[in-house]
This record gives C-alpha cells, structure tokens and sequence, in this order.
C-alpha cells in the first residue's frame, strides 16, 4: 500500500536579477536616447534591458513513491532541493508542476519548534503547536502524558519556554509531533542538535513507529543515521533524482561522489601535493563502512586517509596525528612500509579500537610519509578530521569516568578481598 | 506605483477567467476523489492503483470554498495570532499596556490646533467630542489597514515554516483594531461624562443609535480587511507599500469628514463623498452616538456595496496570491 507518491514534482522559482541594477541601467539609457534625441540623431540606444528574472529549477521531475511504514532517508548535498522537497509536501509551498498524493495526516518537522511562543508554559504550547498542525484540542488532551513523558519535562510543564535550554526546547517539539499520530512525517535535519542519547531515543522511536505504519521522510546529513534507521535512501542531486533505493548502495553511491567532488577541490588548490604522491584527505568511518560524523566510543572506527601515487615505484606510509584541542594526545603511523608499484589512488585504514576514545571533541592531522630511492618528504593535511566521541544509552559511563581524560581506555580490572594483617600488602 | 496599477489590470481579467474555472466543491472522500480527479501527467513506472488517496498537492490551488471550510478548522491558529499582534504593540516596552492609549495623544493634538485654534465648525457640539468620535472610527480603521498590511510579512518565519491556511494571518490581524475600539469606547465615555457633569448634557444618542455606530464600525474594519488583503500580499514583495500606504491614508484622512462635518462641504462636491466609503461609514458612526449631521442612506448603501465589492475581490486576489507571496518571503 503506498502512503504517498510523487508524480513529475517541479518547483521552479524565478530569481530576480538585481533590480538596482536594473533601475541604473535603464536611467542610462534613458540619458542615452534623451542626448540622442536632443541632438537630433536617431536613436541608438538598445531597448533590451536583458531579462528581468531567471528560471531557477529548484526540484524537478521528482517520481517516487513511498511504501506505508517505509522510512525514506533523503540525502544530497546542499541546495539538492531535499528542504524543496519537504516544503511542497507539507504544503508550506505549492510546486509549479506535477502532483503528490497521499493518504493520512501529514506531520512536518521543517523546523524544530516553530510556532512555540518562548512566553508561555509548555503546556500551552503544546496545545498551540498542535493546532498549527490543524490537530483539535480533545486529541492533543489524550495524548498529553505521552508527551511529557517522552520530552522528559515534567518538572517544567508550568515554565515558559525561554526558561527552557535548547535541548528541552527540541525534546518538546519532537516530541508533540511524534505523539500527533501521524501518518506520514517529515522531518528536515531535526537530528542535527540535541545531545547523542536524545538522538538516539528518536531513532528508536521513529523506527518503533515506522513498523507500525508512520512512513517517514527523513531528511539528513548524517549517514550512520540514515543506514540505521531508513528502509530506502533517495538522493537528490541538483534537483533531480540521482537514485533512489537500497540505503546501502544509494549511500555507498553519494559518498563516492562526494569523494570525488572534494577530490577535484583539493588538487585545484594543490597543497597536499608534490611530485610523488598527493595526499587527498581523511574520514572517520564506522566499522560497517560508512562515513561517520562522530565516533562511538564502544565500537572500532577506522581513520581513512586517501592518497594518489603519481610516480611509482614508491614507499608509503600513512599516519595521524590525534589531537585534543592544541595537545597531541598520540601519533599513529603504520608500522611497515608498504610500495606502491603502480602509480593511482590508494587508501590507508587505522583502527580506533573499541573503549579508547573519551566522550569529548578530537581533532586528527593527517599525514603521509612518502620514501622515493634515498629522498623522504611528506605530506600533512592539518585537521583533515575533527569529531566527538560518544558513549551509546547502554553503556553510558558514569560522570567520573567521562570527565576523566583525553582518553578513557577500557582497562582489566581485578578486585580481591586480601587479609588486613598480612604482610604482602605493604609491597 | 504604476506596477501595482498595471498588475492590478492584468489581474483583473485573469481572476475573471480563474472564477469561471475554479470553483471547485471539497471532496475529501476517498471513493469519489480518486474517481473525480484523473491523473494528467502519468508515469510509467508509478503504480497509482495502489494509493490511497486523501489529499493531493497541486500547483493550482484548492477550491475557494474547501479553503473557507479550512480556514474554520484552524481558527484556533487565528486566536493566536490574534493575541500575538495585540501583544506586539506594547511588548518590551517599559510603559507597557499604556501605550494601548498611544492614540489619544494626536487626537488632542488635533481637537486643539483644529477646535481651539482654527473654530472648525462642529454641528454645534463640543469640538472635542466631535473630534474623538471622528476620529475614533477613522484611527480604528487607519491602524487596521496598517497592521494588515503588515501581517504577512511580521509573520513570515512561521509561514515559511508551517502550513495553515494563510488567511487567517490577516483576519486575525484585525485584532489590535478591536483592542483600539475598546480604548476609544472608553475614552468616548469618559469624555461623555465630563460634558455631563461640566455643561449637565449627556450627548449620547438613547436608543437604537449606538448600535447602528456599532454597525458601521465593524463595517470600517471589513473594509480595511478588503484593502489589506491586498496590500499584506504586495507588502511581501515590496517593503515599500507600508510606507506608501501611510501617506495615502493620511490624505484619504482628509478628504474623510473626521475633522470638519459633511455639511460644511459644498453641495456641488458632497456627491463625489459617495465615492468614499469611509465617509459613510464615519458619518453614520457619528449620526448614530450623537446625533448631528444629516444621515443619508445613499451614503451608507454606496460605502458598504464598496466595502463588500473590496471585501470579495480581496479575498479572492489573497486566494490566488498566498502561494506566491510565500515564494517571494
């Protein structure tokens, strides 16, 4: 059963060409053919002032459709027509051509929060929010608890809003859009802030509800999202479907591209490069493959740093430099040395292991040390990578441990009862 | 200005030719959607059997009619906005409610240089009552035209942002209008009492006279609504309009009888006043509380077929612009 589909959707919105510009011009002209007609030459001038507006496509010859209960990641890169997208089908803007269809109560999320009035309780605002979504007032009353509950402000509930943090303030507008029942959600880069545990609160529960029926348009820049919780991935690119399908190909598909288009940035500018080897950059990536944004602090992640031999035969090693803030915490580098024989793009993996990383922001400085006969030159990309360790909701640690350090190894630990008078315990 | 002009031709036959056209009843119900509304642009590989159908986006909009039914189910959005324009006028300020009374100062001002300095004729009454009450009716509809004008583009983070009917931004706007009427029905009431006490008249005409002022009043808002209809969408296209529309309402003030009465105008141009529907209006709002002047149905009957033929091309220009002022935010 399709929840909703998408039929040649188009939104083309015309771009004014600087009207400033535009009054100038044609003061000139209008001087021109004045002096012309005054004296007494015919006229010159030419009339075209040129267009007065530009077509701009903004999204077009969008057709999918979406299965009930699917959840759709959206991807692309900025100004791909992803928010263009939502826009039109939570109606907020009316496309120039094609047509959606769809069934059931259509919930947007464009924009965490909006429509709250910072000077009243959030009870109120629960109630206001939900009428901006054209949900009467009985049906907000059930569903009251549920959402208090899972904003977790029952201690608030009489406060107004700008008393709020900005964490309270996205808890309670997720959570009023969730608990509407609605049928179809879309959600525009609602995960972007909010702490990690609160993120993955939503996840589960937006997978909870998509398996009974809520099918989701889930807008995000973030893919280990996006491959945890969508069924199917469509990426938009310049306003037209590149691909829609398989969340594993699709991402695998836009993050290759992506690597090539930052390629082509780096190497115009040339710095990471001399005449053997150029070093191209670095990513975090899970274990599962995927360009990740923030390291779980429970689960291996890999540095992987890119580079192309120009003149083979060549010595390569890759290393990195983990910083926090200004002070290196330690320097990896591979530890034999590999020969590239042929010259083209290479890749080097370093593994983070597992219960290493703490819960705070490091930065890595990418570097390759390239050895060409007895001659030795690298190449270093400073902060080629900066993330944020996390402890996933089951292994949380407790404070003391998190404020504790650079770095929060999982070491062995050993505890025995030892007698009080024995002398081996004062070794 | 003569870009409003020439658009406001150029949508004049386009509307004639969209009424013809689209005035299309709701139909919400599955069975009869899907029946009624073909598809035009098929592709291949879009299975439609298989949805179900309770709403469809288009670019052409809904039927005037589904958007009345609409704009009913989101009123609660409308006492919103409601009270979010009423606070505007005195939030953050240190004297606070007070400037609720921020009219009152110009018609002081006014009862002064035009009363006391320059004896302007008043029917016989106190030039200061004459004044308030012209001028109260006059100010209600004044502010109202220019917090209309200014509703959608004060309200656009949250349009960009959700969807609700749009007409309810302007109709709810008409709010701090309300809130004036209140202060100047007070303050007509005081001034009633000090003429009572001071001269022992009581000015106010007993009987049905109050309500047809009342009457004429809400007809003076609608009218401002018929104009900001329209100038709340040029507004978002143009910031220009507001200020534009300040100077043409100060000068509509005067050709309005707020500071002088209806029979001081010369007989020859008293028929051109039919062609202003807020001198009706303002003339039967003061016939009916106190009294004076020469009540003229003609008058009235031409400023509300003017205020109803404004009132429906308003609403039916908003219609058929909402979409595009957003485009335009």
């Amino acid at each position: 059963m399709n929840s909703l589909t998408v039929d040649n959707l188009g939104k083309c919105y015309h771009i004014r060409i600087d009207r400033e510009r535009r009054t100038r011009r044609r003061f000139r002209q209008w001087l021109g053919y004045l002096r012309d007609k005054l004296s007494g030459k015919s006229s010159t001038a030419s009339s075209s002032l040129g267009p007065r507006t530009k077509a701009f496509w903004a999204l077009r010859k969008a057709s999918f459709s979406v299965q009930k209960g699917t959840v759709l990641g959206v991807i692309g890169a900025n100004g791909a027509g992803k928010s263009t997208l939502l826009k039109i089908l939570s109606r907020v803007i009316k496309p120039t051509e094609g047509r959606a269809v769809g069934s059931g109560r259509v919930v947007s999320l464009l924009e965490l929060g909006a429509g709250f009035n910072p000077e009243v309780a959030a009870h109120e605002n629960i109630f206001m929010n939900a009428a901006m979504y054209g949900i009467p007032r009985a049906e907000v009353r059930q569903h009251l608890e549920e959402i208090i509950k899972f904003a977790e402000i029952e201690e608030f509930i009489d406060t107004p809003l700008k008393f709020y943090s900005s964490g309270m303030y996205l808890r309670l507008a997720f959570s009023v859009a969730i608990n509407m029942k609605p049928d179809i959600l879309l959600a525009d880069e609602i995960l972007a802030v909010g702490d990690m545990s609160f993120k993955r609160r939503c996840l589960d529960r937006v997978s909870e509800l998509s398996a009974n029926g809520l099918t989701v348009l889930f807008v995000s820049h973030d893919m280990e999202a996006i491959a945890q919780i969508c069924n199917s991935v469509l990426w938009l690119h310049a306003g037209e479907i590149k691909e829609i399908g398989d969340p594993d190909t699709v991402i695998a598909a836009y993050q290759n591209a992506a690597w090539a288009h930052s390629d082509a940035a780096l190497s115009e500018r040339g710095r990471f490069r001399n005449k053997f080897a150029e070093l191209i950059g670095a990513r975090l990536m899970s274990s599962m493959g995927k360009d990740i944004g923030a390291a779980p602090t429970s689960e291996d992640v890999y540095v992987r740093i890119r580079f192309r031999v120009d003149r083979a035969p060549l010595t390569v090693r890759c290393g990195f430099d983990l910083y926090r803030r200004r002070q290196l915490i330690f320097r990896s580098v591979e530890p034999v040395k590999n020969v590239c024989d042929e010259p083209g793009l290479y890749e080097g993996l370093g593994r983070i292991p597992a219960d290493l990383l703490s819960e705070i922001n490091y930065t890595i400085h990418a570097f390759l040390l390239v050895e060409s006969g007895n001659r030795t030159s690298s190449l270093i990309i400073y902060g080629a990578v900066s993330f944020m360790g996390y402890a996933t909701v089951d292994q949380k640690l407790d404070d003391t441990v998190r404020k504790g350090g650079m770095l929060s190894p999982k070491l062995d630990w050993t505890q025995k009862a030892v007698a009080e008078a024995s002398p081996e315990t004062h070794v | 200005m003569f870009r409003y002009f020439s658009s406001l031709i150029g949508w004049g036959w386009s509307l004639i030719k969209k009424i013809v056209t689209s005035w299309r009843v709701p139909t919400l119900n599955n069975n009869e959607l899907s029946s009624a509304v073909e598809p035009e642009i098929e592709s291949p590989e879009i299975d439609h059997s298989e949805q179900l159908t309770d709403w469809v986006i288009e670019p052409r909009g809904e039927g005037f009619r589904s958007r009345i039914t609409e704009l009913w189910s989101y009123r609660r959005i409308g006492w919103f906005f409601a009270v979010r324009m009423v606070k505007r006028l005195y939030q953050g300020t240190v004297l606070g409610k007070f400037w609720l009374l921020r009219p009152i100062i110009p018609i002081m001002i006014g009862a002064l240089i035009f009363g006391a300095l320059l004896g302007v004729p008043s029917d016989g009454l106190p030039y200061f009552l004459f004044f308030l009450v012209g001028s109260a009716i006059w100010m209600v509809f004044e502010r109202s035209c220019l917090f209309l004008t200014r509703s959608l583009d004060m309200n656009k983070g949250l349009i960009k942002k959700l969807y609700f009917p749009r007409l309810v931004v302007p109709v709810a706007s008409m709010a701090p209008s309300v809130i004036y009427f209140i202060v100047f029905a007070v303050l007509i009431f005081l001034t009633l009492l000090y003429y009572q006490f001071t001269e022992g008249r009581w000015y106010l005409v007993r009987g049905a006279g109050p309500l047809i002022s009342l009457f004429a009043l809400c007809m003076s808002v609608m009218l401002s609504l018929g104009i900001g209809l329209f100038t709340a969408i040029w507004q978002v296209k143009a910031k220009d309009v507001r200020y534009t529309l300040r100077y043409v309402l100060r000068f509509w003030g005067y050709l309005t009888p707020v500071i002088y009465p209806l029979s001081q105008v010369p007989e020859e141009y008293q028929g051109w006043m039919l062609l202003n529907p807020m001198a009706g209006y303002v003339e039967t709002f003061k016939w009916g509380l106190l009294g004076t002047g020469n009540f003229e149905s003609k008058f009235l009957f031409s400023s509300l077929s003017i205020t109803a033929l404004l009132l429906c091309a308003g609403m039916l220009y908003f219609h058929y612009n909402e979409a595009m002022s957003v485009d335009k935010m």
